[in-house]
């Protein structure tokens, strides 16, 4: 893959390793080991679980319970223990996902070797620096976004949600209020149609531009010097990665909290 | 991106395009999909569900021990409050007993003292009556023995052998002579 000015670009998409199995990509293996990272703590920290924890249980229980007390803060007990089972695999996913593309040997190790020593079918591309996982993601939680919004909101609640005006107004307030509102539902419904879209590249290109810069900095560091070269640019990327991660999950569950808050001011009105 | 660009000002399918410049295409969106739900499958059935369901337990636990040690404490400080009234009565009985014993040890000590000066003056009387009688014992003995030495002396002096009669005066008259 030549690279504009002189310099080796990573692809944008994710490269096909199997002609017979056209999804198998770089990408996809990578996040195959992520899957597996995952099984193996499952396996460790779960396998066999103690009243009284230690060892590798002590870890997976500070990280489950971290993870679920950060979402019950945003979302609130209830829409906590409704959909911990997604934020919580997301920001795992995403998180180790990001961390093994930090790997040394993922993108570098493969096959079709130029002869500068750039690998243009490496074996491992990270996850998330491909569109389809972070669509995948993304467009999971769309769906299951109307599907928590409907039930917990109802239809007419839903849609109020977004059409309805937000506080009293009377006279001829209130029909001008009901016309911006329902401009504003517009507006909002485009919101949300964005919003997967918008999920997805933003994490993509946080990742793929991480990984474009360390590729960048190890040409620039010649044959001998590649790592020393992008060793700076590693420690920042350790930050990206929990950021990213940190970012997808939360983003995701604002947009859920935002649909499912009820307005208390309204409901102690009518009460 | 730029090809995006270009293809969204001809009015071209901007979405097509968008996916093509970034690799994106079905059978690897649902290869991906399928390995999220994977993920989402494993981490809620071996790691979310039994940890949360393992940390509520101990959070349960942890509140009943907090409820037991708060029932315990309040037992305990009940118990020590009538440990102290237990031994405040205790005490207060013993000092009552104490008093009522004292009390009665001086009564008793009264009435021993009075039954002892009783029982002495009951001996002294017996006392007195026994030296009473032996006296009168010894009175009518030595009258007896003065008697006899009187008539025996008499008999001597005239040399004559008394009657009964003439003993019996002559005892008497000396008798007289030294009682009178």
């Amino acid at each position: 893959m030549a690279a504009e000015g002189g310099h080796h670009a990573l692809p944008k998409n994710a490269v096909q390793l199997s002609e017979s199995l056209p999804f198998i990509t770089n990408s996809y293996v990578a996040t195959w080991l992520a899957v597996l990272v995952i099984i193996l703590f499952c396996r460790a920290g779960a396998g066999k679980l103690a009243m009284v924890p230690k060892g590798f249980q002590n870890f997976a229980e500070w990280v489950v319970e971290s993870l679920y007390s950060f979402f019950a803060g945003v979302l609130g007990d209830h829409l906590a223990k409704r959909t911990f089972w997604f934020f919580g695999s997301v920001f795992l996913l995403i998180i180790i996902n990001n961390y093994l593309g930090l790997i040394p040997g993922v993108g570098t190790v493969g096959w079709d070797v130029g002869h500068d020593g750039h690998v243009y079918k490496p074996i491992l591309r990270g996850g998330n620096a491909d569109v389809n996982m972070t669509s995948a993601m993304a467009l999971t939680f769309a769906i299951l976004w109307f599907y928590w919004a409907i039930t917990e909101n109802g239809i007419k609640g839903f849609l109020a949600h977004i059409f309805a005006p937000k506080g009293k107004f009377k006279g001829l307030l209130l029909p001008m209020m009901i016309m911006i509102f329902a401009i504003v539902g517009v507006l909002e419904i485009v919101s949300i149609a964005i919003r997967p879209l918008a999920l997805s590249f933003r994490l993509f290109g946080n990742i793929y531009g991480g990984e474009q810069t360390l590729e960048l900095l190890m040409g620039l560091g010649g044959t001998w010097f590649a790592w020393l070269s992008s060793l700076p640019f590693y420690f920042i990327e350790l930050l990206v990665g929990g950021v990213q991660a940190l970012v997808f999950s939360l983003l995701c569950a604002v947009f859920l909290k935002l649909i499912c808050e009820h307005d208390e001011h309204d409901e102690s009105a009518e009460h | 991106m730029m090809t995006v660009l270009a293809a969204a000002a001809e009015g071209g399918n901007v979405a097509t395009e968008l996916a093509r410049e970034f690799g994106w295409n079905k059978i690897l969106f649902i290869a991906q999909v399928i390995n999220f739900i994977l993920v989402i499958f494993v981490l809620k059935t071996f790691a979310f569900k039994p940890i949360l369901a393992i940390l509520e337990q101990r959070s349960k636990r942890i509140e009943e021990g907090e409820e037991k040690l708060k029932r315990i404490e309040t037992q305990l400080a009940e118990s020590e409050k009538a440990t102290a009234e237990t031994i405040e009565k205790a005490n207060a009985d013993a000092k009552r007993l104490i008093e009522e014993a004292k009390a009665s040890a001086v009564t008793l000590s009264e009435e021993k003292a009075q039954e002892a000066i009783s029982s002495a003056q009951a001996i002294l009387a017996k006392a007195e009556e026994a030296a009473k009688a032996e006296r009168a014992t010894m009175v009518t003995e030595l009258k007896k023995d003065f008697g006899r030495l009187v008539a025996a002396t008499t008999t001597q002096v005239t040399g004559k052998v008394l009657s009964e009669a003439d003993q019996k005066t002559i005892n008497e008259d000396a008798l007289a002579a030294v009682e009178g």
